[in-house]
C-alpha cells in the first residue's frame, strides 16, 4: 500500500502529508499551529460577518443582514425541533456556533486553497480535519448536556440512568462515552476522508475528475456540520426532557 | 513518511492529542460568547421585534377591519330603513295625488255637466225665442204671399 503511493508520489508534483503537524511550543505545551491558524481564519470570518450584518439593523432586512437572519432562523428551527419550544432559546448560541464553526471550517477546507500556503511543517487544512478540534467540540457537547440536565433537575438528572429499568444502567453509562466518541470520529473521519480522496484523485488525474468529488465534499461537509449540531441539540433536548 | 504516520509514532500522527484540544475548546467557548454578543442577540432581537411589529399590525388591522364591517352593517341597516321610509313617503304622496286627482276630476265633470245643462237650457230658450219670432214672421210672410197671389183686396177680406 505505502509502496504504491510512494511510487505514485515519484511521478506527481505535489505530495500528500497526513499526520504531520506544525508544532508550537507555548509554556511547555505542544500545539498544532496549522489548526489554530485556520481556526482563527474561520473565527474571523464568522465574527466579521456578524459584525457587518448587525452594524445597522433594519426592520426590513437586506443584504448581509437578511442572509444572517436566514442563518439564525435555520439554527433556531434546528434547536427548536430538537430541544423543544419551551427551552431552546438559551441553547441557540451554543448549537448555532457549533453549526457555524463546523460548517465554515469544513467549507474553508473545501474551498480555500490552503495547500498553496507554505508552512514549516504539515499543511493547512480545515480545523475539523484535526482530531483535537472534533474531540474538543464533542466533549463540550457532553459538558453542555450534563449541564443542561443537572441545572434543570439537580441530582434527579441521574435518575435517567436507571430508566426504564436498572438493568440498562451499564448501557446508559456507556452512552455517555459513545456519544462524544461517535460525534468526534464521525466529523473527523468524514472531513479527513474527503480531503484525502480529493488529494489522491488530484494525484492520479489532476483535471476534471476530482471536481465531482469536490462537489460531493462540499455536500458532505455541510451535512456533517448539520449532523453534529442536530445531534448536539438532540442530546441537550434529551437531557432536558421530562421523564414520566 | 506518508502513510505509515496514520498511526501515532514518536511524534505526530493522526491521533496526536495535545494541548490543542483544551485550547480549542476554550477558543470555541470564546467564539460562542463573541457570536452571542455580535450575532445571536442583535439578530434575534431584530427578528423578535419584527415578529412583534407584524403581529401588532395584524391585530390592529383585524380590529380596524371588524370596525369597518360593523360600520358597514350599520350603514346598510340605516340605508334599508331610509329606503323603507322613502317608499312610504312615495306611497303616501301617490295616494294623496290620486285622491286630489279624483276630486278634481269629479269636480270638473260636475262643472262640465252643469255647464252643459246651462248651455242646453239657453239653447232651448233661444230656440223658443227664435220660434216666437219665426212664428210672427211666418204670419207676415204668408199674408204677403197671399196678397201677391190674390191681390190686396181679396186678401184683406
Amino acid at each position: 500500500m505505502s509502496n504504491l503511493f510512494n511510487n505514485l508520489n515519484a511521478v506527481t508534483l505535489a505530495s500528500l502529508e497526513v499526520g504531520q503537524h506544525w508544532y508550537w511550543e507555548i509554556g511547555g505545551l505542544k500545539l498544532h499551529g496549522q489548526v489554530f491558524l485556520t481556526s482563527w481564519f474561520v473565527i474571523a470570518v464568522l465574527v466579521v460577518a456578524s459584525v457587518l450584518a448587525t452594524q445597522s439593523i433594519q426592520r426590513v432586512p437586506s443584504g448581509l443582514q437578511n442572509f444572517m437572519e436566514f442563518g439564525l432562523e435555520f439554527i433556531r428551527d434546528l434547536a427548536k425541533t430538537q430541544i423543544g419550544e419551551k427551552e431552546y432559546r438559551p441553547w441557540v448560541p451554543f448549537v448555532g456556533t457549533l453549526f457555524l464553526f463546523i460548517f465554515v471550517s469544513n467549507w474553508s477546507g473545501a474551498l480555500v486553497p490552503w495547500k498553496l500556503f507554505e508552512i514549516p511543517a504539515g499543511e493547512l487544512a480545515a480545523p475539523t480535519n484535526d482530531i483535537n478540534t472534533t474531540v474538543a467540540l464533542s466533549l463540550l457537547t457532553s459538558l453542555a448536556y450534563f449541564y443542561a440536565g443537572i441545572s434543570k433537575k439537580g441530582l434527579g438528572y441521574f435518575a435517567r440512568y436507571v430508566e426504564p429499568t436498572p438493568v440498562l444502567l451499564p448501557i446508559n453509562i456507556l452512552e455517555d462515552f459513545t456519544k462524544p466518541l461517535s460525534l468526534s470520529f464521525r466529523l473527523f473521519g468524514n472531513i479527513l476522508a474527503d480531503e484525502l480522496v480529493v488529494a489522491v484523485l488530484v494525484f492520479l488525474v489532476p483535471l476534471i475528475v476530482p471536481l465531482p468529488v469536490m462537489v460531493l465534499g462540499l455536500f458532505t461537509s455541510a451535512i456533517q456540520a448539520l449532523i453534529f449540531a442536530t445531534l448536539a441539540a438532540a442530546y441537550i433536548g434529551e437531557a432536558l426532557e421530562d421523564h414520566h | 513518511m506518508y502513510w505509515t504516520v496514520l498511526l501515532a509514532e514518536a511524534e505526530g500522527g493522526l491521533f496526536d492529542f495535545d494541548a490543542t484540544l483544551p485550547l480549542m475548546a476554550v477558543q470555541f467557548l470564546i467564539l460562542v460568547a463573541i457570536l452571542n454578543a455580535t450575532f445571536y442577540k442583535p439578530i434575534g432581537k431584530a427578528i423578535d421585534e419584527r415578529d412583534d411589529y407584524v403581529r401588532g399590525n395584524e391585530t390592529a388591522a383585524r380590529d380596524r377591519l371588524a370596525e369597518v364591517k360593523q360600520a358597514t352593517e350599520q350603514y346598510e341597516k340605516e340605508l334599508a330603513e331610509t329606503r323603507k321610509q322613502a317608499q312610504a313617503i312615495v306611497a303616501e304622496a301617490r295616494d294623496a295625488a290620486s285622491k286630489i286627482a279624483a276630486r278634481d276630476l269629479s269636480e270638473a265633470q260636475a262643472e262640465a255637466i252643469r255647464k252643459r245643462e246651462a248651455a242646453a237650457a239657453e239653447i232651448e230658450q233661444q230656440k223658443q225665442v227664435a220660434f216666437e219670432s219665426l212664428r210672427g214672421q211666418v204670419d207676415a210672410l204668408s199674408r204677403q204671399m197671399l196678397e201677391k197671389l190674390l191681390g190686396s183686396e181679396l186678401a184683406s177680406r
